[in-house]
């Protein structure tokens, strides 16, 4: 049976990414659920994956589950991170690098936002040309 | 050595898309967006000289070495922390991360050789300073135009 450390859990479901069994179960809307289900395996593949080491193998214990809510992304509003992820990036990274060079905070925006930004940074200077050709 | 992208030359055909997912089966690892009907913007990872994915990334899957970000499948337990750790939104996770290898045990880039258009190059990071550096000098020299 898999045993849960709840306080150390990031959410971010590489347990039932690399359980074979589908024992780990995962449900997704506006919250994210990660069901541990019976497990009678002793491959510690979860336990071994876990980033946060929150995962233990035990001889006997209840099903669990947990749930986080998800972070919306200011701009679009989906829904796309649980907080204690973005907490786990924030602290791996120097805080030099959490601002670009335009100085916005990007770790609070979902990646397709981020994609969106930097193409419209990238194109920027290119359509202003085009478009003065354009009027001449 | 990363792939230097030249906006200004990208025709949008998406040669690239395809030459990489011929590579590397079924996902691709760059991206034609098309911005404002004007101009198409490749997006492919930068090889950063500072890789906020491989500083995020726990389990020793992706390392920086020499001019690039390398990538270990065999690694990568597809957690998502390089998705949320990447600053251009670059890497995403289909079980796996999916991120460019600068198409390791070829000679170039399936995407660089493939470009119609040479809107992308191969070039160290000093090369693409320099470049940068006197494309924004002719700049000057024009009188502010762009």
């Amino acid at each position: 049976m898999i045993a849960l450390d709840a306080s150390r859990c990031l959410g971010c479901a590489a347990c039932s990414n690399v359980c074979p069994n589908a024992f780990i179960t995962l449900e997704q809307g506006e919250e994210r659920t990660i069901r541990f289900n019976r497990c009678s395996e002793e491959c510690h593949l979860c336990v071994e994956f876990c980033p946060a080491k929150a995962l233990s193998l035990v001889p006997e214990t209840e099903e669990t589950s947990i749930t986080f809510p998800l972070v919306k992304c200011p701009s679009c509003k989906a829904c796309y991170a649980t907080r204690p992820m973005l907490d786990r990036v924030l602290s791996a990274v120097p805080s030099h690098l959490q601002i670009d060079a335009y100085g916005t905070g990007w770790v609070e925006i979902c990646p397709s936002c981020r994609q969106d930004l930097e193409r419209d940074r990238l194109s920027r200077q290119v359509i202003q040309r085009r478009c003065r050709i354009e009027m001449r | 050595m990363p792939i230097y992208v030249d906006v200004s030359r990208c025709v949008g055909c998406r040669s690239c898309e395809v030459a990489c997912q011929r590579v590397h089966s079924v996902t691709g690892h760059i991206r034609v967006g098309i911005q404002d009907d004007l101009a198409s913007v490749p997006l492919v990872c930068h090889h950063c000289q500072e890789p906020t994915c491989a500083m995020a990334c726990y389990s020793g899957a992706l390392i920086h070495e020499g001019e690039r970000t390398s990538f270990d499948l065999n690694k990568c337990t597809g957690c998502g922390l390089c998705t949320l750790a990447c600053p251009f939104g670059i890497i995403h996770v289909q079980k796996v991360a999916q991120k460019c290898d600068l198409c390791s045990g070829r000679e170039a880039p399936a995407c660089v050789t493939t470009c119609p258009a040479q809107a992308l190059s191969m070039m160290t990071y000093e090369e693409a300073t320099t470049r940068l550096r006197s494309l924004a000098a002719a700049v000057v020299v024009r009188g502010g135009r762009a």
